[in-house]
């Protein structure tokens, strides 16, 4: 920060604080606890903590679900943020096209940014209900055709669909605005050239969106990784028998349900180790074939 | 590179866009030569991009026919046109080299790499920017990425080039002398031109000839010297030329024409008429009509003056260097009778221009 702009040293400090103290209680504080928590055993109703060196991450670590649950997480990771990016940059190239009803699309399609995922988990599972939702008169046909509650698979599917619903408005917004920012004349002069429409959007339209697929490529991995709590507790639980539990909501129910605030601690910090690795990974090797040049 | 043998004439016949109902260009039919430089000129609005993309197929043609050669082009896709586009921002492909901007329309095309090499050599050669294959367009300079679009245009040897304003976002220098490479290129390469400018100097430099456009008719398709010396109505008149064409509201009566009481000239016509004076052809003598001198620009080569006669009129007129004269001074123009041109004053059109 120059000083040159500022005169008095402590009015930056002065201006940023109400940020920098926010930022201290919900996200640094926060993680230093986990870690600090993650070394110590906790007693469940406070009261103290024991020191216990490694011990928590070696009772973590030998704990095969602990293992399915990071793989799950990784797995829908992946899915989810793969999934949601597509459907928006479908929904982004279309809307770009000025495909008639285009201009209302954009409209309506930034409305489920309002809308909480807990709303939206709780609003799928009615939507999915086997017996009220849209598929039942399918199951009245087929019997056990679609059960949510008890087929995994079907599962997955209505939590990847909530997932997809309320990530598109942002990811849509970003990519759309990536796209509208190339030059109409880009597309005119690769016309010329020969380029037909699926050609430009290879060679020019999606190269020269890369800085745009890259921020969302990074936000959607990192929100797929601590956002899915709110879909999986409105809409299962971690259920059916557990296939749906991924670390963010096993962390929650080791934690507040089964009161284990050191294993919960301890796996927190494993899911951060992750998400940081995951996020620097990105800007380390992925960022360098984002084109930037305009 | 020879493309004398590919260039292909342009026949526009009763051509017509409509936007919203609104016409821009009414119905214009016109006839380009192969191998001729054409410049499309005229003020903002006046349809002259919209002539220019409806020729590429960059906009859908309303009505009427466009041939290249001898081929009917309004329906077919740009690249199946034959021709290559410059454009005023360039369009040049951020994320490509210069040789891969170049050689993106042969790419596309399917040419073997080999051939494409070479070729975006030669055309690179062309434009004195062989050494900068490797850059990209954001580490050169305007005057260079517009020479990467020329080349870019040139590589695939198209029967015809269209030209969108292509100099208007380079400096004065650099404008002069991107001119000069684009009349040697043309003359080298011999595909038929269309250029688009609302800059008069570039139209009367680089054209064969020069189409004159205002609210998307044609106002005169000529040679730049006719266009200059026998401008077919007073639109034209007052668009070419700097400073432009004197036009005054005069009278004709008893065989001469006269403004406020000063005879200007014998006539044989009768009536209102719109008189054409170009400010270099007044001359200020020892005697001859008093005018007061309202203001005054020196330009170094010469120089630039407001006058105002007696009755009110008043008249710009351009003089050597070396006239001794001051603003707020009173001296004596003399107005050539040969030199004046006459309007219908109610249509606009030439009557008789000397």
């Amino acid at each position: 920060m120059s000083n040159r702009f500022y005169r008095n040293k402590w009015l930056p400090l002065w201006l940023a604080s109400p940020q920098l103290v926010v930022l201290f209680f919900f996200f640094y504080l926060p993680v230093f606890l986990a870690f600090f928590w993650s070394f110590h055993l906790e007693r469940p109703f406070g009261g103290g903590s024991q020191f216990v060196g490694w011990q928590n991450f070696e009772r973590v670590l030998s704990d095969p679900e602990f293992w399915t649950s990071l793989w799950r997480t990784l797995t829908y990771m992946v899915v989810a943020s793969s999934t949601s990016i597509i459907c928006a940059l479908v929904l982004a190239l279309a809307a770009d096209r000025g495909i008639r009803m285009s201009p209302l699309a954009r409209n309506v399609l930034i409305w489920p940014k309002a809308v909480a995922a807990a709303s939206i988990g709780v609003i799928f599972l009615f939507i999915f209900n086997p017996f009220m939702g849209i598929l039942a008169p399918l199951n009245e046909m087929f019997p056990g055709f679609w059960n949510p509650r008890i087929n995994p698979v079907h599962t997955w599917i209505m939590i990847y669909i909530a997932n997809i619903w309320s990530a598109i408005p942002f990811t849509f917004i970003i990519l759309l605005t990536g796209l509208q920012s190339i030059p109409d004349t880009l597309h005119k002069a690769a016309a010329i050239d020969g380029a037909g429409p699926w050609r430009r959007l290879f060679d020019i339209q999606l190269p020269l969106l890369t800085p745009q697929l890259f921020i969302v490529v990074v936000l959607e991995i990192a929100d797929s990784l601590s956002g899915s709590f709110a879909l999986i507790d409105t809409m299962s639980q971690g259920g059916p028998g557990g296939a749906t539990n991924l670390l963010v909501y096993k962390i929650y129910v080791d934690g507040f349900k089964a009161y284990d605030l050191s294993g919960a601690a301890t796996q927190t910090a494993m899911l951060m180790i992750v998400v940081a690795a995951v996020t620097a990974f990105q800007y380390l090797v992925v960022e360098k074939r984002v084109k930037y040049e305009r | 590179m020879s493309a004398q043998s590919h260039a292909a004439g342009i026949h526009l016949t009763d051509l017509q866009k409509t936007y919203n109902k609104t016409p821009v260009i009414p119905g214009l039919t016109a006839e380009l030569a192969a191998g001729e430089f054409t410049v499309i000129l005229g003020p903002s609005g006046c349809g002259k991009s919209t002539l220019l993309n409806m020729i590429a197929g960059l906009e859908k043609v309303s009505g009427g026919k466009i041939m290249i050669g001898s081929r009917e082009v309004q329906n077919i896709a740009p690249k199946d046109r034959g021709l290559a586009m410059v454009f005023q921002n360039y369009a040049l492909y951020p994320h490509m080299s210069v040789a891969d901007n170049i050689g993106y329309a042969l790419k596309v095309a399917g040419v073997p790499k080999d051939e494409r090499t070479s070729r975006i050599q030669t055309a690179a050669n062309v434009v004195n920017l062989g050494d900068y294959l490797d850059r990209r367009p954001s580490e050169l300079s305007g005057g260079q990425r517009q020479r990467v679009a020329i080349a870019r245009a040139i590589v695939r040897e198209p029967q015809v080039l269209l030209f969108d304003e292509p100099l208007s976002n380079l400096d004065a220098k650099l404008r002069h002398d991107m001119r000069m490479e684009l009349s040697s290129l043309h003359r080298r390469i011999g595909a038929t031109s269309v250029f688009v400018t609302h800059d008069q100097v570039e139209a009367m430099t680089l054209a064969d000839r020069i189409l004159i456009l205002n609210h998307g008719r044609i106002q005169q398709f000529d040679t730049p010297h006719n266009i200059y010396h026998k401008p077919a109505n007073t639109f034209v008149a007052g668009f070419i030329g700097s400073p432009p064409m004197n036009l005054i509201e005069a009278q004709a009566s008893n065989g001469a024409v006269s403004v406020g009481g000063v005879r200007l000239a014998a006539t044989e016509i009768s009536g209102d008429v719109t008189v054409g004076i170009r400010p270099e052809h007044i001359k200020v003598t020892e005697s001859g009509i008093p005018v007061h001198v309202a203001y005054r620009e020196d330009l170094g080569s010469h120089s630039t003056m407001v006058v105002e006669m007696e009755n009110g009129q008043t008249l710009r007129l351009a003089t050597q260097l070396g006239e001794p004269i001051r603003g707020g001074e009173w001296v004596h123009i003399t107005i050539p009778e040969d030199k004046l041109h006459f309007f219908n004053a109610a249509t606009g059109d030439a009557l008789r221009s000397n």
